[in-house]
């Protein structure tokens, strides 16, 4: 799979065209502005690399992933893929909701080329891997969307592509089918497929992408490592959009320095689930200020606050014009893997006013055990009792 | 189908490629217009009876109608003459009615993989194939029924199926591309459905429109040919055949030649407006 410059342009209306207007021959000047979804992309794929794609909403991941499935035709550019794409696997996968998961299997496998025995050969590990034997004569529009797209999943794998195309699917379902998935997707690597992943589901491109590509505002921001792309994915996403302003700012205080400290001590993006990190903020006040509170605040990639905190309301400290001060709070980071939002504040203690323009909050992404769901991580210990015996620790 | 290997630079795509692609796909082609024919009728409790008994009931009012109260006179067995030109006109209204709008509503599919958007239409147009041959045989049995003699000059239906059938694929393709950029197509159709009815010799023979100095004009309308076929096959022409045909001929040589400039251009970029 090559790409050489590969760009897209979508040219947006501004009026419907109108039939009549143009049977008529006349000459309507339609407005209408273009727009480059993307472009200058150039990569290349081997068998059995696998390519994560990660960005915001509208940066072109989509139409990027679009191309590679030849859906569409780029507007500049060459795209050359070389073998058989499965089809984009995404929550809507290509089904017709009056069909039954059967004849679904059977439409898609045609589509990928495969012939009707080829289809009846692999029929039953299908059913199989999607775990839905009591549905499959069901029309697919009575299905959930896990259903759905763990069919779609069990389908898209089935002609065995050389070239397997994800989207956001793994978003759905639950952990254990995700689990599974998985584990398949290496499989099929393992057999030399090359697999390309676009997710806002960054731990799930962490898992399975060794190589993870950042696309940014239509331009491919990042290609390499993932850690690295992770990184500067959390850096991009800023300035998030302000949170309401709701108490006043004024500038007794500057803010000179944000940091996130992880347990080796140095500022970081990505930490795991459990580590000890701590906030530092290193300010210098341009007026004699009085006492200070610091606070300090943990939201989730949903809104959710997750954890809030401060120094007491009387605030800590005097400070003179000039002085400089470091603010640390550490604290334990038990919360289950996902993309979170740390913010920091100052406020006077008389008042409630802000004495320092707040810094823009920083995105962290946490890595964490699997089996964790919820807003925190509270470290359960399991073990099962057996009645006969004396307790085992499993 | 999504071939072994693609290369796309730029958005028109190559002719040649798209034709083979096009013709490897025959057999998504056929599977999806039997899924499609079948899953219309599949939640009825009738099943695919109402493919014959609608076109069987517009029959029954079009025979009444016009040879009790319009008093249309006809030489030979009216009822047989009117349910010759209603079995393609059903047919190729039918077929327009949703192949029109065929690239739009196939949005699911074709946004997610890539197989030449003809298909799309042309599903429609062979789900309606379907009705069409159980009309077929419906025509003999009810020119049977009417005491019309079975002659070898039924086997004509066959060639007079396959050329409505092709000149519904024609019109298809063209009018499904259009209304990916026009959405205005489908009520276009819709409303020219409704005139092009009494433009086709359906309920009265091809002669009445020669006898008030019409034969010419008529002869435009594609499917004046195409029903004359059909009536050719069943109950006799009037004389009135080769000009028709010559027409019809020409609408599906023409309709092909911009489908084929269509789907070349915008055959990679229709989802781009899905």
């Amino acid at each position: 799979m090559r790409l050489v410059g590969v760009g897209k342009r979508y040219v947006k209306y501004e009026d419907a065209p109108m039939l009549v207007t143009r049977l008529a021959g006349l000459r309507t000047r339609t407005r209408r502005s273009s727009l480059w979804a993307i472009r200058n992309v150039d990569f290349e794929l081997q068998r059995g690399d696998v390519l994560g794609v990660i960005g915001r909403n509208g940066s072109g991941k989509s139409t990027l992933l679009r191309m590679l499935a030849g859906v569409t035709a780029p507007t500049e550019g060459t795209v050359m893929v070389r073998g058989r794409v499965a089809p984009l696997i995404s929550v809507g996968v290509g089904f017709h909701p009056e069909l039954t998961g059967r004849e679904n299997v059977y439409v898609n496998g045609t589509i990928l080329g495969l012939s009707r025995q080829e289809v009846d050969r692999r029929f039953d590990e299908v059913v199989d891997f999607a775990e839905i034997p009591a549905f499959i004569d069901t029309p697919v529009k009575f299905y959930s969307s896990g259903m759905f797209v763990r069919l779609g999943f069990a389908v898209a794998v089935l002609a065995e592509p050389d070239v397997l195309l994800v989207d956001e699917v793994l978003a759905v379902g639950d952990i254990a089918f995700q689990l599974k998935c998985y584990d398949r997707m290496q499989q099929i690597r393992d057999r030399g497929t090359t697999i390309v992943v676009v997710s806002h589901n960054l731990n799930a491109v962490r898992l399975l992408c060794p190589r993870v590509m950042v696309v940014h505002d239509g331009a491919v921001r990042f290609d390499g490592a993932a850690e690295e792309a992770l990184a500067l994915y959390h850096d991009l996403l800023g300035p998030q959009p302000d949170e309401a302003a709701t108490i006043d700012e004024e500038r007794a205080a500057e803010v000179e320095e944000f940091l996130l400290l992880g347990a080796d001590g140095s500022d970081s993006s990505t930490f795991s689930s459990g580590e000890e990190v701590r906030i530092r903020l290193s300010v210098r006040f341009l007026e004699p200020v009085n006492g200070v509170v610091f606070g300090i605040s943990l939201v989730s990639e949903e809104g959710v606050p997750v954890y809030s905190d401060s120094t007491n309301w009387e605030g800590t400290g005097t400070f003179s014009t000039g002085q400089r001060a470091v603010f640390e709070a550490g604290f334990r980071l038990s919360v289950p893997t996902g993309s979170y939002t740390v913010g920091v504040g100052l406020r006077r203690a008389d008042r409630p006013v802000s004495l320092a323009r707040t810094p823009r909050p920083r995105m962290i992404y946490v890595a964490g055990r699997h089996t964790v769901n919820g807003a925190a991580d509270l470290g359960a210990r399991f073990r099962v009792a057996d009645h006969a015996g004396p307790d085992e620790a499993v | 189908m999504s071939g072994a290997f693609f290369e796309l630079s730029g958005e028109t795509g190559r002719l040649r490629l798209l034709l083979a692609d096009t013709w490897k796909s025959r057999s998504l082609l056929w599977m999806l217009a039997r899924k499609d024919f079948f899953v219309r009728y599949r939640r009825a409790s009738l099943g695919v009876f109402w493919a014959a008994g609608l076109p069987l009931l517009q029959l029954i009012v079009l025979a009444v109608v016009f040879s009790r109260v319009v008093r249309i006179h006809s030489q030979v067995n009216y009822v047989t003459l009117v349910f010759a030109g209603l079995v393609p006109w059903t047919f190729f209204s039918t077929a327009l009615a949703s192949a029109s709008t065929a690239i739009v509503d196939g949005a699911d599919l074709s946004t997610k993989v890539y197989f030449p958007r003809a298909v799309l239409p042309l599903v429609s147009v062979g789900s309606a194939a379907y009705g069409l041959g159980i009309n077929v045989v419906l025509l003999v049995a009810v020119a049977a029924f009417e005491g019309v003699p079975i002659r070898a000059s039924f086997l004509l239906l066959v060639p007079a199926a396959a050329l409505v059938g092709l000149l519904t694929a024609a019109f298809a393709l063209v009018l499904s591309a259009l209304h990916v950029y026009f959405r205005d197509v489908r009520y276009v159709v819709q409303a020219a459905m409704a005139v092009w009815f009494y433009a086709t010799p359906v309920f009265y023979p091809f002669r009445l429109a020669q006898s008030h100095g019409l034969a010419g004009l008529l002869s435009v309308n594609p499917m004046a040919g195409v029903v004359q076929v059909f009536r050719a096959a069943v109950t006799g022409t009037d004389g009135a055949l080769g000009l028709p045909l010559w027409w019809t001929g020409g609408w599906i040589a023409a309709l092909f030649l911009a489908a084929a400039l269509l789907y070349r251009r915008y055959d990679r970029v229709f989802v781009d407006l899905l």
